[in-house]
Formats: structure tokens, sequence, C-alpha cells
């Protein structure tokens, strides 16, 4: 405490002020974009809903491939599949072995045209049963399906012209003994059935570009599917590009609508108060406590769907019909709520009009709360929709949806499970966006909320 | 509180009708003739019904033959499935949708409660963030997808195991019951959990808390008399709505298990259109979720003192 | 009280508070809510610390009771003796917790401070089961006992009625009677009048003074009311942007203030005395943003009498008399104008 001066110790002159508060003012919403800023899964949230909206309305000009089109030769084609086809000359019938055989083997090579097996007798043999596995033959003697019988020990070749895919067969030939019973003789061959087609069908399916020149031999690419094939063989790229489309309209657009009408409504009901109010909010009561997708699927059928029609508008008729009240009666408790506040009673003396009051304190002060309950009503209208795709009640097929392609995949879940995961992971992401959106949104705007986070 | 039950079934009966009603007009307004169908109707069901309902009558007489109907609990007779009540088809199929759906309910609010005050207690530390993430995943990944995802895990299980640990679908004992009961209640405990978590936090920073602690009180039992009670309280609120959803996701999970439940059977005929069926159904399913949100109404009024007494 | 003090000099105090410093990590940065605050309670007597809003009263009893949440709050020094024990930073003294056994608390709001969902009776019979070892038939009886003692008609009924049931008063009646359940020899009034009707704050002034005289404990009174101080303390501590800025016995404050905080106080305090033409005097401006705490004296800005140290030296606490010191440059033995108002002890 030393060395002090008396200097030190001189009055503050006059123009010593108080300071002014230090951190400026911020506006409700101003306040409220800053918290949303500084919250990253929001933030991430937002640009993922931003990619989706790309996706669906600017994708389709980058990958103009038509969703319906069906490309018989890659039905439930996984993505990443070898696009590879062999050139080969024109199919032309076979009689029969030319060469020598000695044992099950191949006649040619083995493309997705036809595979010819020829064989020599077994021991013992009747007769011969041709059988297809995708599986090698085990120990359970697991041949497969049956492709032909033979009983006569004669026909000794066999050619397999049955919905070929590329990949691995195991053909089996069994020796048939007495009264055409499978004896225990077999052979197995392992084929590795290569993709082929011909020239003139590489040329009608535009494989080969113009001027180009092909000969049998040579390899071309066959359509590209970026995310593979459904099990109709349509692009999984294109019809979830157009089902996006589908799932994010009715998702997007049946909440606008059904919020919005909520917020008349219930603004009407709190603003009116009394008996208009009372019976305003029964009614709601009502329309609440009606099971919800029960009364879609029922006011679906009531609407009935014609040929032609991919029930979409139905669908968004039905979700503003019944799921308004939710919004209603949140809108109507803030107005309630508001209405007694002193800002409004002080406005009210100024000799503010209803119009006024309502525009200028009422309904600002409850966007905020509609804003959150929009982004959260999002997700629920997207399951919505694809919970009733799912049951078969929602949009008709042809066209897709993110709900109605879940639910063609899951019948093929466990050969080829890329036609139920796209279309799943699309809606959960979506999901999963617009709720973390709708927590930033919360925190960020609803005081009440801050601090429990 | 006898009156406040008896003021809420009164309400709840008119609700039924106000249901009942819906139902009927909604799907008076069907296009066409429903007895033009071609699906099945065979000149006696069709003289049996035109002679229930008075479909050659104007619609009002139709409606209150309908509403009479339903007061004396008769739901009529299915228009696909010959000399077959629609009151046999709830009777044999519903007591299997509704165990499923009270196990599922009971999984959900347990698991939301435990998983809920785990997260608020862990707050902002590992286990919080875990139990936060899949709870973020409950809530975005669509129902049939888990229940997809279930199966296939059932099925890879077993066949690791090369026996029948789990069935993969049907329905008569216990291990039936349960994935199916966990994927269904799954959707909901997320949301609970979430729920009880919130309000967790906030009974944790609450004043009366505080003065808990202030008395001395052990942390264990402040969890247990001052938070809990109070915490579950908005948790027991959206159980009636909680129920409502179980039961339609119910569908779902029934037809991917293969499980002979009203929610499949219901799906079904809407599939076939037969009309009594669908509205029968609909009005014994309303006329549930009604009853059940009374139920939730007194048990909450037996939990918070503030209902009881008013 | 100053002989009383002057004898016990060497003993220790009940209840020794130093050097204690508390801060929140923040959204917007580290809040230093309180920076030092040091303070002794003596036995049987009224203790009241007095300040506005914010300026780290509550914070400073509630860290002293483990009632902060910590993180976001932290104690980063100090220490807090109960008859001599460090109790700062630990509540659980010998295995027993000494809030409600040896210190009582009571709040600001009684309504959202009892628990909801649970009857009075059983509130107030909580810390007699959890210190005691009573079964809960004989705490709940006691409580009944407690609940007469703190003046509640029909206290056998209302023990087994609802908070919801009853008015903020009886609330506030109900709590100390809780807090008191166990016969602490402290008993902490976090602000107990500020959410209640005027007459009823008279009614529970005058409370907690009958049962002051009855069981010989003393309190800790957190208010901003100078009223409540100048009717119920016997000691002072007026606080000041995280910081006790005097001390003093309770006249020493209102009659000998040393401090120029302390004078605004009680400028902008109202007076029913006709004669003065009094006009009531809020202090200007607001007090500075413990974000970032002022490096010289928190109250400089505001001060009418402030000098050009003020702004970058923070003062020390300086004695003005016995058990009177004043947190101000004006104490100091080189300020040169001294404003008449402020007591300056005897080297003036």
């Amino acid at each position: 405490m030393s060395k002090l001066t008396a200097a030190d110790f001189a009055p503050h002159s006059n123009e010593h002020h108080c300071h002014a508060l230090s951190r400026p003012s911020l506006s409700y919403w101003q306040d409220a974009w800053i918290r949303l800023k500084s919250n990253k899964r929001a933030l991430a949230s937002g640009c993922l809903i931003i990619g989706l909206l790309i996706f669906t309305l600017l994708g389709p000009l980058l990958w103009s491939v038509n969703s319906s089109e069906q490309d018989l030769d890659q039905l439930s084609t996984p993505p990443g599949s070898a696009r590879s086809a062999l050139i080969i000359p024109d199919y032309e019938p076979w009689a029969g072995p030319t060469t020598t055989v000695t044992e099950l083997e191949l006649a040619g090579s083995a493309t997705t045209q036809s595979v010819r097996l020829q064989w020599t007798s077994l021991p013992e043999a009747n007769g011969h049963r041709v059988y297809r596995n995708l599986y090698p033959v085990g120990e359970e003697k697991a041949y497969g399906i049956p492709m032909a019988e033979f009983f006569d020990n004669n026909t000794l070749y066999f050619e397999d012209r049955l919905d070929l895919s590329p990949g691995i067969y195991y053909y089996s030939v069994v020796a048939l003994g007495n009264n055409r019973r499978p004896a225990t003789e077999a052979a197995t061959i392992r084929v590795d059935v290569l993709r082929a087609t011909t020239v003139d069908e590489a040329i009608a399916q535009g494989l080969v570009e113009e001027g180009e020149e092909i000969a049998v031999g040579d390899t071309v690419n066959i359509a590209l599917h970026p995310l593979g094939t459904d099990y109709l063989g349509r692009d999984m790229l294109a019809r979830l590009m157009e089902g996006a489309r589908v799932s994010l309209f009715i998702g997007i657009f049946a909440p606008l609508l059904y919020v919005l009408m909520g917020v008349v409504y219930g603004s009407i009901a709190g603003f009116m108060g009394g008996k208009v109010d009372q019976l305003m909010m029964r009614f709601a009561d009502f329309v609440v406590a009606l099971p919800f997708l029960l009364f879609m699927i029922l006011f679906k059928i009531s609407f009935g769907i014609g040929p032609g029609e991919s029930g979409i508008f139905p669908m968004l008729v039905a979700m503003v019909v019944l799921l308004w009240p939710a919004t209603a009666r949140l809108v109507r408790g803030q107005i309630m709520q508001i209405r007694e506040q002193g800002y409004v009673e002080a406005s009210k003396l100024l000799g503010a009009k209803s119009s006024y009051l309502i525009l200028r304190h009422m309904l600002p002060n409850t966007l905020g709360v509609v804003l959150v309950t929009l982004t959260f009503e999002i997700p629920r209208a997207i399951f919505t929709e694809a919970f009733l795709s799912f049951i078969g009640m929602g949009v008709a097929p042809p066209t897709p949806s993110w709900g109605s392609m879940s639910n063609e995949g899951i019948k093929t879940m466990l050969n080829t499970p890329h036609e139920l995961i796209f279309p799943a992971l699309l809606i959960s992401i979506t999901v999963l966006a617009f709720n973390l959106l709708g927590d930033g949104l919360r925190d960020a705007l609803d005081a009440r909320m801050r601090n429990t986070e | 509180m006898m009156w406040f039950i008896g003021k809420r079934l009164v309400q709840g009966l008119i609700t039924v009708w106000f249901i009942a009603t819906a139902t009927f007009f909604a799907m008076h307004n069907v296009p066409g003739d429903p007895l033009l169908n071609d699906r099945a109707t065979t000149a006696i069901i069709r003289a049996n019904l035109e002679a229930k309902y008075g479909l050659d009558k104007p619609v009002t007489t139709q409606y209150f033959i309908y509403l009479n109907n339903i007061a004396h609990g008769d739901f009529g007779i299915s228009f696909a499935q010959e000399n077959r009540e629609v009151n046999d088809i709830i009777r044999e199929h519903f007591p299997v949708s509704a165990i499923l759906g009270i196990l599922a309910v009971v999984i959900a609010a347990v698991g939301g409660i435990l998983w809920g005050s785990l997260t608020a207690l862990y707050r902002n530390r590992l286990p919080d963030y875990i139990i936060m993430f899949l709870v973020i995943l409950g809530i975005s990944v669509p129902s049939f997808v888990i229940a997809a995802l279930s199966q296939l895990g059932i099925v890879t299980i077993n066949s690791l195991l090369g026996r029948t640990f789990l069935p993969v679908a049907g329905w008569g004992t216990i291990s039936h019951m349960l994935v199916p009961a966990l994927v269904l209640g799954l959707t909901t405990m997320a949301y609970l959990t979430r729920l009880m978590r919130s309000s967790m936090l906030e009974i944790v920073n609450s004043d009366f808390v505080r003065t808990a602690k202030s008395k001395g009180v052990p942390p264990a039992r402040i969890f247990a008399r001052h938070q809990l009670r109070n915490a579950v309280l908005p948790v027991i609120t959206v159980l009636g709505p909680s129920i409502a959803a179980i039961t339609t996701g119910g569908f779902v999970v029934e037809i991917v298990f293969a499980i002979p439940g009203l929610g499949r059977f219901f799906v079904e005929a809407v599939q076939q259109l037969d009309y009594t069926v669908i509205m029968g159904t609909t009005v014994f399913y309303g006329a549930f979720l009604v009853f059940m949100v009374i139920l939730v109404d007194v048990i909450y009024g037996f939990i918070d003192p503030r209902v009881r007494m008013n | 009280m100053t002989t009383a003090a002057t004898g016990l000099q060497h003993t220790p105090s009940l209840l020794e508070v130093e050097d204690l410093a508390v801060e929140f990590s923040t959204y917007g940065g580290i809040v230093r809510a309180v920076r030092g605050v040091s303070f002794a309670v003596e036995r049987g007597k009224t203790m009241a610390i007095v300040g506005e809003s914010g300026c780290g009263k509550s914070v400073t009893v509630q860290a002293m009771m483990g009632l902060t949440p910590m993180p976001p709050g932290r104690i980063t020094s100090g220490s807090a003796r109960l008859n001599g024990v460090e109790v700062l930073g630990r509540n659980i003294i010998n295995g027993k917790d000494i809030r409600g056994s040896q210190i009582g608390m009571i709040f600001q709001d009684p309504m959202t401070s009892l628990n909801p969902t649970m009857t009075i009776g059983d509130q107030i019979a909580e810390p007699l089961q959890v210190h005691r070892g009573y079964s809960h038939k004989r705490a709940f009886a006691e409580a009944i006992e407690l609940l007469s003692i703190t003046k509640i008609p029909e206290a056998a009924k209302r023990a087994r009625q609802y908070p919801f049931e009853f008015s903020g008063g009886m609330l506030q009646r109900a709590m100390i009677a809780m807090a008191i359940a166990c016969k602490p020899s402290i008993l902490i009034a976090d602000e107990p009048t500020t959410a209640l009707d005027v007459t009823i704050q008279a009614q529970i002034l005058d409370l907690l003074q009958d049962l002051q005289k009855e069981t010989g404990m003393a309190i800790i009174l957190i208010t901003h009311d100078l009223g409540v101080v100048a009717r119920m303390a016997d000691d002072v501590a007026v606080m000041y942007a995280g910081k006790v800025v005097e001390q003093g016995g309770v006249d020493d404050i209102f009659y000998r203030s040393a401090h120029p905080y302390t004078l605004g106080l009680k400028l902008a305090m109202p007076t029913n005395d006709p004669s003065k033409q009094h006009k009531l005097n809020p202090i200007e401006g607001s007090p500075p943003d413990l974000f970032a705490p002022p490096i010289g004296c928190g109250y400089c800005p505001r001060c009418p009498y402030s000098m050009k140290i003020c702004d970058v030296k923070d003062p020390d606490i300086l004695p003005v008399g016995k058990k009177h010191e004043s947190r101000c440059w004006l104490q100091h033995p080189q300020a040169i104008t001294v404003p008449d108002e402020l007591y300056c002890g005897e080297k003036a």
C-alpha cells in the first residue's frame, strides 16, 4: 500500500460518468439466430435438409433416367455390380455334343444367353436329371432346382436358357435308376456364367455409341444404375429421387397446411374467448380423440383412388383434416397467455384495434412456438406417409415413395438388402435432420427450455 | 375423485359417439355401392346386409340403425367372410394385439423412465451421450425398418447358434412375444426417454430439490422421494397418446412378424375393402383408446395430489 | 453488541467464512460471482448480508451449503469453519450431514421450494427421519408439533395437506418448521420475505425473532431490504459486485456508514418522515459485468466521490472502528477530500 501519491487520490473530474451497459441489446430473433448458429448439430441438420432438397429438385436434371423404365437384364441388382458384357454371336439352336465327352462338362462358354452341358452316362443310369443351384452341393446333397429329366440313356446333354444372371451356378446331373427314382450317382460342375449380349441387342439397348463398330468378342458396358435396381429392374436412384419428391412434398406441404389451419383456428378461439372458445375447443378435443392412423386409412378409402391417380392429394387432405388440433390448442394457449400480458393491456389502453393487437403482438409472439411445432410435425408427416405406404394404403403404385419402396424392399430383404436399405436410410436421415433442427430451434427460441439442454 | 371419473366417463361416451358418427359418414361417402364390390358378396350375405342395415332406406335411418347396433355392442357381419360376425373377429384377434400392446407399453414406460433418469443423472457424460444417440436413432428410424432389421437379427442369431434361439415369426409363447413387443415399444420408449430426461433435468434444478438438499437428505432418497415422482408426471400425461401410437404401430409389427392380431386383420380388411370390419374395428379401437386415456387420467390423478383434490 | 464481541475476540465465532470465491462457467464465459468474501457469525446473533440483486449474497451461502450445482459452479478459494471445523466443499462431517442438522435454511419462494407431491407433514418430518433416525410415525407427530410452534392453526390437519393447499405465508412458516426441525445452531434465511405480502412479512420476521429467543440459534439473513436489516440484524455485511464492501454492527452501518455504496443505499431508501423533503435518490448506473470484473473498485463508476486510484486498484478492507471495516480508498490515510457524510472513524 506504499508509493501512493497525492495525485492518485485526486477526485475524478465532473465528466466522470457511469458506464453504460456494456453488452449490446439484441432482438429476439437476433438472439435466437446467434444461439442456433452455435448449435453445430442443428446447423449440420439444416445443411442436410438443404442437401436433400437439392437431391430432390436438381437431382433429376443430372440423372435423367425414367424411374418406371424396367431394365430386364438387371433385376434386383445391388449397386457396384460388374457391368461388362461380352458380345457374342446371335443364338443358334444346339443339337447336342459335337465332340467326344468324357465327363460332365461345358460345351462352349457359359453366358447369360445359354449354358450348355454335356456328360457321359453315369454308372447304372437309366436316365438323368439335371439340377441347378446357387450354392455348392453339400453333404445334404442339396442339388437345387430340377431343370430337366431324361428317361433314356441317349440324351446326354442339356441347354439351360432359363433366367440366367451373371455369377456362379452349380449344375448337377443325377443318375435315375429303376422306376425313374434318383440314384446315388451324381456329378456336379461349377459354372461361372458371364454376362453376354449380341450385337443387335447392344445396339437396340443403346449400349453402343453411334458410329462405333463392335464385333463378337468385344465387351460393352451395360446400363449404369449407381444405386442398383429394384425387383422390377427399375433404377433405384431415379426412383429414390422421385420418391423423395412424394415423401418431401407430403412431409413439408401437409404440416404447412395444417399448422396454418391450427394457427388460424387457435388464434380465433383464443382471441374471442368465452363461449366461442369453449365450443371451438370442444370440437378440437373430439377431432384429437379420433384414432389418427385408422381415420387416415378410412379417409383414404372414402375418397377412393381412381385409376392413374397417385393418391397424394387424398392423403394431404386427410392429414389436414385430422392433424390441425394440436397446433390450434398450442396457439390458443399462447394467445390466451399473451392477452393477459401488460403490454397488450397497455396497447389496448392506447386505443389499438383488434387487428393491430393480433398482427403486432399476438402472432409475432407465437411465431417461435409455431415454427418449432412445424419442424417437429414434418418428421411426423414423413413417418405417416411411410407407414401408410408400407401397409399399402399410401401412394398408389407405380408412383414411388420412400415408404412404398421400403415396403417392396422388405420382401427381398434377405437376398438384396439394398432395396430396403436405401429408402429406409433416406427416411431415417430426413427425419433425423428435421428432429435435430427442431431441437435446435426450440432451444434457440424457447427461453424456458434454454437451460435444460 | 368419483365425480371426476364419472365426468370423464361421460365425456368419453360422447367422444365414442363422435368417433362412430365420423366413421359412419366417412364410410358412407365411399364412392359406389359397397355391395357391388366384386369380392365375394354372395346373395345370402347381400340379403342379410340389406335387411340388417336398411341399405335401401335414407341415410339418416341407416345412421340410426347403425348407432343402435353399436349401442348394443353389435358391429355387424363381415362382407368378405361368410357367416363371420365382426364381434367374433374382434373377440378372436384383439386379445393378441392387447397382450402385445400392453407388453410394449410396459417396456416403453419402464425403459423410458429408467433411461431418462439415467441420462439426466449422467448429464453431459458418456452414458448420456450413448443413450441419447440411441434415442435419436429410435425416433428417426421407422418402426417397420426396426422390425425388419430385428427379424434379420434373429435369423442371423439362429443360424449362428445352429438352432432356433428365438422364433422369427408367429405367435403362441413368451419367446414369440419378446422381440415384437420390444420393437413395438422402442419408438415410444425413445420419446419417453427424451421427455423423462428433460423433465428430470428441470426437477434436478428445481427449488424443492434444493430445499431437500438443504435438509441434508441423502442423494438416493432425494431421487426416490422428491425427483422421481415429480419427473414422472409429464411422462404419464403422454402415456394416453403413446398407447394410441403403440396400438397403430402394432399393425406393422403384426404384419412383419406374422402375428394374428386385430391390427393385421384390420390391414387385411382394408385391402379387401371389408367395410363392416373396417368400421367395426375403427370404432372399437377408438373406444378402446378413449377408455385408455381416461384410465391414464385417473392414474395421473392418484399420483398428482393437485388433480386428485380438485 | 460491541461489549460481548470484545470479550469473545479470540474464541472462534460459530461460523467463520474467509476469502470465499465462487465462479460459474456459462455460455458467455466465466462469471466471478463471489470474489473473496469473509464474515463471521456469532452464537445467537443475527447476521444480515445486504446487497442488490446479483451481488453474490445468495451464491455465498449456497456455495457454503453445497447447494450450487457444480459444474457449472466452482469454489476457487476460501474456507468456512463451523465451530472450528472446515465445512466448505464437504457437508458430511463425522458421517453426518451438517445441513438440516446444524444449519437449517429457508428460501425466497416458498411456493416452489416445497415438493408439490408430498404432504407438508412428511416434508417437515424428513430431516428428523434422516438425521435422528426417527420412525415415520414419530417424526410426523413431531412435525405437527413444529407446525404449531410456527403458529399454524389446526396443525394436525394441515400436516396432511399438500403445498398447493397452503397460502404463501403459511408455506414460509412450514419451511421454517422444516428448517428448525433438528434444532440447528444456524438458520440461513435467503430473502425469506421477498415473495410475501407486507403484512405477512412482519409476521414471518416476528416468528423468526421469537424462535431465535427460544432456541438461541444464530440467523444469517440475506436481504436487499434495509428495513428488514434494521429490524432484525445485530451485524451487517454489505455486499457489492461479489465483495463485502462494508461490515460492522447494525448501528455502525446505519449511523456511521463508512462506504459510499452504503450511503447510496440509505439515500435510496424511502422514509416515512414527513418533515424531511426527502426525494428517493436512485444510485445511477448498474453493477459491473462480472464476466470481466473491473481491476479497480467495482463501485467506482457509480461512486460520486471516486478518485483516480479507484479505477486502477482495488482497495483493501480497512478498519474504521471496532469490528467495523470498509473497502474504500477514502478510508486510506492519504485520501485528501473526504465527504462529510462518510464516517471515517476516529482518525479524521
